[in-house]
């Protein structure tokens, strides 16, 4: 049954053509959106140094040229949204993208990973098949693509789903509603629901649909009987997040144009229509624009190169195991934050720290502290704070640093206090611990001193 | 199925109209109207926020506004008569304006953030050679950000202190016009009065209102900045300026120099004693020259967040100001001294004190969930 879907379950290629646009068009927006909020500046030129993910330092920060790669960017995108020169768009667009994260990994985020991660899957998508210029020069019209292309998206979002709904599956959040207790009462400013977010039932309430809306919502979108009513529901979701987390950013708008996937081929259909229509007069108004989209009869059939198969099936089993590595780990996950990113872990805890260093100068035994504000912005700082990666690459930072200044023997020793969903702070880092002679690794880090409190569940 | 495609569709649009309009400000006068309707209920920010401004930083203003002006004509006084005892005057009656100043540095808000006030009045050490300089020539202007370092309290500091070995020399140097000391310090004492005025006319004009029915959780709202504002200046302010760097925290060796009032040098605990209880004050709600008093502050805010915790947070942070306060009060009056002669109790202090930052920064700001006063990005 699997053999036949794989080789002759076919699906009309609208669904992914839409998506390809709608994802471009999202694109356009994050990216303004970040140019205009100055966060290539504050995120990738304004910092002295960058935190680096493991095996990526090798990754160079590009100072202003780190505007023309945002510019590429919109390019490859706007490539991306008219299905022109689609597949180096789309190509550029990821390689880019992602280089960009990699800069910093300060300002890692879910869906920055997700948008690495989805753009990657249409690189080898017949997205641009259909309702493009692509298309439309070269004059070949399909109609039918394999199933599992348009269901390997619809996969991926199923698993970003239920597995922020399985990490929800908590004590802190189902017995304690950590952190959205602390979460919610700081939001009594919202307008009418404002005033109820003090309630404990409240709380309670929002964690338990949240995780419930999480582990449950990718069958109801999957299942065609409930699919529309599903779908109101990411809707309003979605916006609830967004009212009650403005800092979420793209996330929200990501997610319910996202899950159009889900829905009929007719709807796909229907909206391309519309842009056809839309697109026909727009191009006779700027007729040099020759922006032309024809949906014509299918005059070619569609063939998926060997290697996609493969490719997707390794990239599933890959995101299906990936968020189980923190089991390889003693110690609580959220305290210690082995194997927690890239595991669709969203919103998950409030966690604070307050993190200072102590140099050493092992031959005149001279002891100084530093501040961070001298080497990091406050954005860097508070996620260093209480990351033990980010603490120990600040430490080499440091040692680095003063030895070249003419330390030597330097010693680097944290001071680092953290609380977590609202308990008392607790010293974080083992004080007693030169973090100059440690290693990064994906080994255990022994010098974080354990939590003492167990948070259960998955 | 249709009808619910068109639904679908329209709230499309709307969030992508939503999505380019980020900031709405009849929303914010909304938020207002609705924290004041729902005071019986909830804890009360507004009445806070009025405690805040009424009974503390207004009256806080004002004494010390009275006070400097007492200065002011002490240091003409002095200048157009120095003799011991209008010396004497002079410095108790600084002493008398730099223990009121304690009690305002840390509202760093509105036209103070503007104009500087906390680094024009309190920024130390002096910068000796630089005041020396404006008095030799006499071409200086004070609103010049390189002379921050020598106007205010530090630049009287050493001008009432510092400036020759002893009173005798002093008064010397004042008693002989030509040398310029007399019409520097009355220049200081002036522009203090002049910084003073727009801080104070600020609260009493339309600014007063809108800081206290600023009551939503936005990184510009007056509780927030204030919180912000209050953890910035127990860290710094008070925590580096008056303890950590004096005893070396940041360099690796004691810099005895670093202390406030370096010249009057017997004062520096006074002074941290003084600026301790303004803390306390501040953060329990008592009303500034009326301990009887008592209004909704932090310590109120946080028990109302943790109304279901047995063990407060606020019981803990008023315990460590209280350990801090125990160890300054046993190092010795002169902070120059104790460092130079035990400087290990002054680290000591320095950790006391640094417990405290914690239980504030971190415990403190988690549990009111504050948004951060600089700009950042996404987060999720």
């Amino acid at each position: 049954m699997l053999k036949s879907y794989l080789t002759k379950s076919k699906v009309h290629p609208a669904p992914l053509a839409v998506f390809r646009i709608i994802f471009g068009l999202l694109m356009l927006v994050a990216l303004i959106r970040f140019w205009t909020n100055g966060w290539i500046y504050s995120l990738y030129i304004e910092p002295d140094f960058h935190f680096k993910y493991y095996g990526f330092s090798w990754v160079k920060d590009l100072g202003n040229y780190t505007y023309l790669l945002y510019s590429s960017c919109i390019i490859a995108v706007v490539g991306i949204i008219l299905g022109y020169h689609y597949r180096l768009s789309i190509i550029l667009f990821f390689l880019l993208i992602t280089y960009s994260e990699l800069i910093d990994k300060t300002t890692y985020l879910n869906h920055y990973y997700f948008t690495s991660c989805i753009s990657f899957l249409l690189c080898f998508l017949p997205a641009a098949h259909y309702f493009s210029i692509d298309a439309t020069q070269k004059e070949k019209s399909i109609d039918a693509i394999p199933s599992w292309m348009v269901d390997g998206i619809k996969l991926f979002l199923c698993i970003v789903y239920f597995y922020a709904g399985l990490a929800k599956i908590n004590s802190d959040w189902l017995l304690e509603a950590q952190p959205l207790t602390l979460w919610l009462t700081s939001k009594y400013d919202i307008p009418l629901i404002g005033e109820i977010l003090k309630y404990r039932w409240v709380h309670y309430a929002a964690s338990w649909s949240g995780m419930l809306y999480d582990v449950f919502i990718p069958f109801f979108l999957l299942y065609p009987k409930t699919r529309s009513i599903a779908f109101v529901f990411v809707i309003l979701f979605h916006i609830m997040t967004k009212i009650f987390f403005p800092s979420i950013g793209m996330f929200p708008y990501i997610m319910i144009f996202g899950a159009t996937i889900f829905l009929d081929v007719q709807w796909h259909k229907n909206q391309l229509e519309f842009l056809r229509k839309f697109s026909t007069k727009f191009s006779q108004k700027f007729n040099f624009l020759k922006l032309k989209f024809t949906t014509s009869k299918a005059n070619v059939s569609f063939k998926p190169k060997q290697y996609i198969l493969p490719l997707f099936i390794s990239f599933f089993i890959i995101q299906i195991f990936l968020p189980f590595r923190y089991l390889t780990y003693p110690g609580e996950l959220f305290w210690n934050e082995e194997g927690y990113r890239f595991s669709w872990r969203v919103m998950l805890m409030e966690k604070k720290g307050y993190t200072t260093f102590k140099i050493k100068d092992s031959i005149n035994q001279k002891t100084f502290y530093v501040d961070n504000a001298d080497f990091l912005t406050p954005f860097q700082e508070r996620q260093m704070s209480f990351q033990p990666d980010f603490i120990l690459e600040y430490a080499h930072y440091l040692a680095n640093h003063f030895e070249k200044q003419g330390h030597q023997n330097i010693q680097v020793f944290a001071d680092s206090f953290v609380a977590l969903n609202g308990r008392p702070s607790k010293r974080f880092i083992d004080p007693s611990t030169n973090l100059n002679q440690e290693i990064e690794s994906f080994k255990h880090k022994k010098w974080i001193l354990p939590l003492k409190d167990e948070i259960h569940g998955l | 199925m249709k009808k619910l495609i068109s639904i679908k569709v329209i709230l499309l649009s709307l969030i992508l109209l939503n999505c380019t309009n980020d900031s709405d400000t009849n929303e914010v006068i909304e938020e207002t109207e609705f924290n004041i309707k729902e005071q019986q209920t909830e804890f009360d920010r507004l009445s806070m926020l009025t405690f805040w401004a009424d009974n503390i930083i207004i009256p806080s203003i004002n004494s010390f506004y009275v006070e400097l002006n007492s200065l002011n004509e002490y240091a003409s006084s002095f200048t157009s008569n120095p003799n011991p005892s209008t010396l004497t005057q002079l410095r108790d009656q600084w002493l008398t304006t730099y223990r009121k100043w304690q009690h305002i540095e840390m509202f760093d808000i509105g036209v103070a953030e503007e104009i500087y006030f906390k680094n024009r009045m309190n920024i130390f050490p002096a910068n000796v050679e630089k005041i020396e300089n404006n008095i030799s020539n006499l071409e200086f202007n004070l609103d010049d950000s390189v002379n921050f370092a020598s106007q205010g309290f530090t630049a009287l500091d050493y001008l009432l202190f510092g400036i020759a070995q002893d009173d005798d020399e002093i008064i010397a140097k004042y008693s002989d016009s030509s040398q310029n000391y007399d019409s520097y310090m009355v220049a200081i004492t002036s522009k203090m009065i002049e910084l003073t005025i727009s801080v104070k006319s600020e609260w009493e004009g339309s600014y007063r209102d809108s800081f206290v029915e600023s009551t939503e959780n936005t990184a510009t709202s007056s509780i927030n900045i204030m919180l912000n504002n209050f953890v910035f200046y127990f860290e710094k302010g008070y925590r580096a300026n008056k303890f950590g760097i004096p005893a070396g925290v940041f360099s690796g060796g004691p810099l005895p120099d670093r202390i406030e009032a370096y010249h009057g040098e017997i004062y520096s605990q006074i002074l941290a004693l003084e600026a301790t209880t303004a803390i306390e004050n501040f953060f329990n709600g008592i009303a500034y020259g009326d301990p009887n008093s008592t209004g909704l502050s932090i310590k109120n805010y946080l028990d109302f967040i943790e109304s279901d915790v047995t063990d407060k947070l606020s019981a803990r942070i008023n315990n460590q100001l209280q350990t801090g306060k125990n160890k300054i009060n046993e190092l010795n009056t002169n902070f120059k001294n104790q460092i130079e002669e035990n400087n290990n109790e002054m680290l000591l202090t320095y950790d006391a004190i640094q417990s405290t930052v914690i239980l504030l920064k971190v415990d403190m700001l988690q549990k009111l969930n504050v948004s951060v006063d600089y700009a950042d990005a996404d987060g999720d």
